[in-house]
């Protein structure tokens, strides 16, 4: 089963010098188990599109089906909805408030209106999945460190088992570590739990390393939506829409113009060293 | 939603409205809340309209922008009414049980009901065209004459545009943390009052927490920048008052004429009638001078 929008469009502030048409036309399947990126300059929409998916946003036009059922029927249930994708919201860590880590993790379950012991199990698990040091489960969330907070803050919302997580800007404003830390631990829940993961990121490097999938977002529209080889190779228009691909595909590019016959398909390090040393040993025999 | 409220937000526009010195727009919009509690009669609200109408019409912001910040305090507008209507005494007119709706009750209900609907608009016209800095420029210039006193004009000008900037900025907070609080299943529509109220204990929380965190960071750049308060600062755009400034201190002038002229005549003409609309002038006219 996915998620299917048929033409979504929505505006806000109709009638008023705000007026913005923020999504136009938007039509997508997010298939079960994608690890997908969606990218885009600000502004661009992707903000505004991933809010749709959980219905926290109501499209102006065009429907969205959650496992073949329309979102906006009278008798879908949005609470529902809303456990089962699960979004991460950007800076989720200024949305804690409970009086400790446990507890403010233990607010999403609570309110899908499980049993008590369930809630705690949940609550147990979600914290384990992130990494959270044992003994600050107690500790109040607002004596955490930064990395920390978020890791509460997405606890929060893998405590309520989501079949689909939404991310946006899961990394902004951490340091290096701490942004490999957490985009390890989401691609490890992607790969153990087998939930689909749709991450929210101006970083190409961030999502070339991990996603199966980019969309990418301009001006309320999908501009370009494959596999990242095939996005990345559009890197002019890329560049035009005030994004970048990943510096390795301009080393491979800029290596293909100077002679070098290597393939510049690599998105990651790693591919495009051995793609190099695979044309370099050529070179040899 | 609650980027629908328009309280306190500018609306850019190029016009006669936003270009005028903040002082003006001030005092203006001082005298015509003053106005508005000045006359009792039909006419001095259609003297008042034409004013407040013609000065949204100059401002180019769409009269439908302004109405929509209406939106915020009809509760409050629909209890005026509702306590005008029954609670005033006078000639009962429709009688239900113990309540009683009176001719005057109506009549205070609406004259209230448009005054304070004046109210709003005119202040929030002045939001709508003057941007927080101009504001804080015009206020702390038109109260420089406390100076002396020691009343400290800039810090208290200072405080009071940080407050305005930060109404917008705490809405869009509240939004934002009531989508993720949404995200996470919280439900602030169902439930008794005191589940409502204590629905709303995972925004408020962030809430104060953010409008702290972001009141540090502000401090914190202004002092990076050596911001020391009022003494010896000079202005990069001083206030200089140009000539449609003078024109709208005449304009403002001519309302307040003509505002107290219309007024005086209605009361020496129809001082005991209880129903003063502009139409009975003529009449009145007629009937005192023998016609």
């Amino acid at each position: 089963m996915a998620i299917i929008l048929d033409k979504v469009n929505y505006s806000y502030s109709v009638g008023t010098a705000y007026e913005k048409h923020a999504l136009k036309d938007v039509s997508l399947v997010l298939n079960d188990g994608e690890f997908i990126g969606i990218i885009g300059h600000t502004g661009s929409g992707k903000s505004t599109l991933i809010q749709h998916l959980n219905g926290l946003e109501r499209a102006t036009s065009g429907t969205i089906y959650y496992n073949g059922r329309d979102i906006y029927d009278t008798d879908f249930k949005m609470k529902e909805l809303r456990g089962k994708v699960g979004l991460v919201f950007q800076y989720p860590e200024h949305q804690l408030f409970e009086t400790t880590v446990l507890e403010d993790v233990k607010f999403g379950p609570k309110n899908q209106g499980l049993p008590p012991l369930e809630v705690d199990l949940r609550a147990y698990e979600a914290l384990k999945q992130v990494g959270m040091p044992e003994e600050l489960y107690d500790a109040s969330p607002f004596e955490l460190s930064g990395g920390q907070k978020r890791r509460a803050a997405i606890a929060g919302v893998l405590a309520m088992k989501p079949e689909v997580l939404i991310l946006d800007e899961p990394t902004a404003g951490l340091d290096p570590r701490g942004r490999d830390e957490i985009l390890d631990q989401i691609a490890a829940l992607h790969k153990e739990q087998g939930i689909t993961v749709i991450l929210v990121s101006h970083s190409m490097e961030d999502v070339a390393n991990y996603v199966g999938r980019i969309i990418v977002m301009n001006h309320g529209q999908v501009a370009l939506d494959g596999m990242p080889k095939e996005v990345f190779s559009h890197y002019r228009e890329l560049e035009s829409m005030g994004l970048s691909a990943p510096q390795v595909t301009y080393v491979m590019n800029g290596l293909r113009q100077a002679g070098y016959p290597v393939e510049t398909s690599a998105t990651t390090v790693e591919e495009a060293k051995e793609e190099i040393l695979r044309v370099l040993g050529q070179g040899r025999e | 939603m609650i980027r629908d409220i328009t309280i306190g937000q500018y609306y850019p526009a190029a016009s006669v409205i936003h270009k005028l010195d903040p002082r003006v727009k001030l005092l203006g919009t001082l005298v015509f809340i003053i106005s508005l509690f000045l006359f009792s009669s039909f006419s001095g609200y259609v003297v008042a309209a034409v004013f407040l109408f013609g000065t949204i019409r100059l401002s180019r912001v769409p009269l439908k922008f302004i109405l929509k910040g209406l939106k915020a305090v009809f509760i409050l507008l629909l209890f005026t009414v509702i306590f005008n209507i029954f609670l005033t005494k006078g000639t009962p007119l429709v009688t239900i049980g113990p309540l009683a709706i009176t001719w005057e009750g109506i009549r205070t209900a609406v004259f209230m009901a448009i005054r304070l609907v004046f109210l709003i608009l005119g202040s929030s016209l002045m939001t709508l065209t003057t941007t927080p800095n101009q504001l804080t420029d015009g206020m702390e210039k038109g109260l420089a004459i406390l100076k002396p006193l020691h009343v400290p004009v800039h810090e208290i000008a200072m405080i009071m545009s940080i407050a305005l900037r930060f109404i917008p900025i705490l809405l869009e907070e509240t939004d934002k943390i009531m989508k993720a609080q949404s995200a996470r299943g919280a439900d602030f529509e169902s439930g008794n009052m005191i589940q409502k109220a204590k629905s709303l204990i995972p925004i408020l929380v962030p809430l104060f927490v953010s409008a702290f965190r972001r009141a540090n960071d502000l401090a914190m750049a202004m002092e990076a920048r050596c911001y020391h308060g009022g003494d010896g600062r000079t202005k990069m755009k001083p206030l200089r008052y140009e000539k449609r400034d003078y024109t709208a201190y005449f304009l403002l002038l001519l309302y307040l004429g003509i505002l107290l002229a219309v007024n005086l005549l209605v009361r020496y003409f129809v001082a005991d009638t209880q129903i003063t609309f502009l139409s009975a002038l003529p009449a009145t006219i007629m009937m005192r001078e023998g016609f």
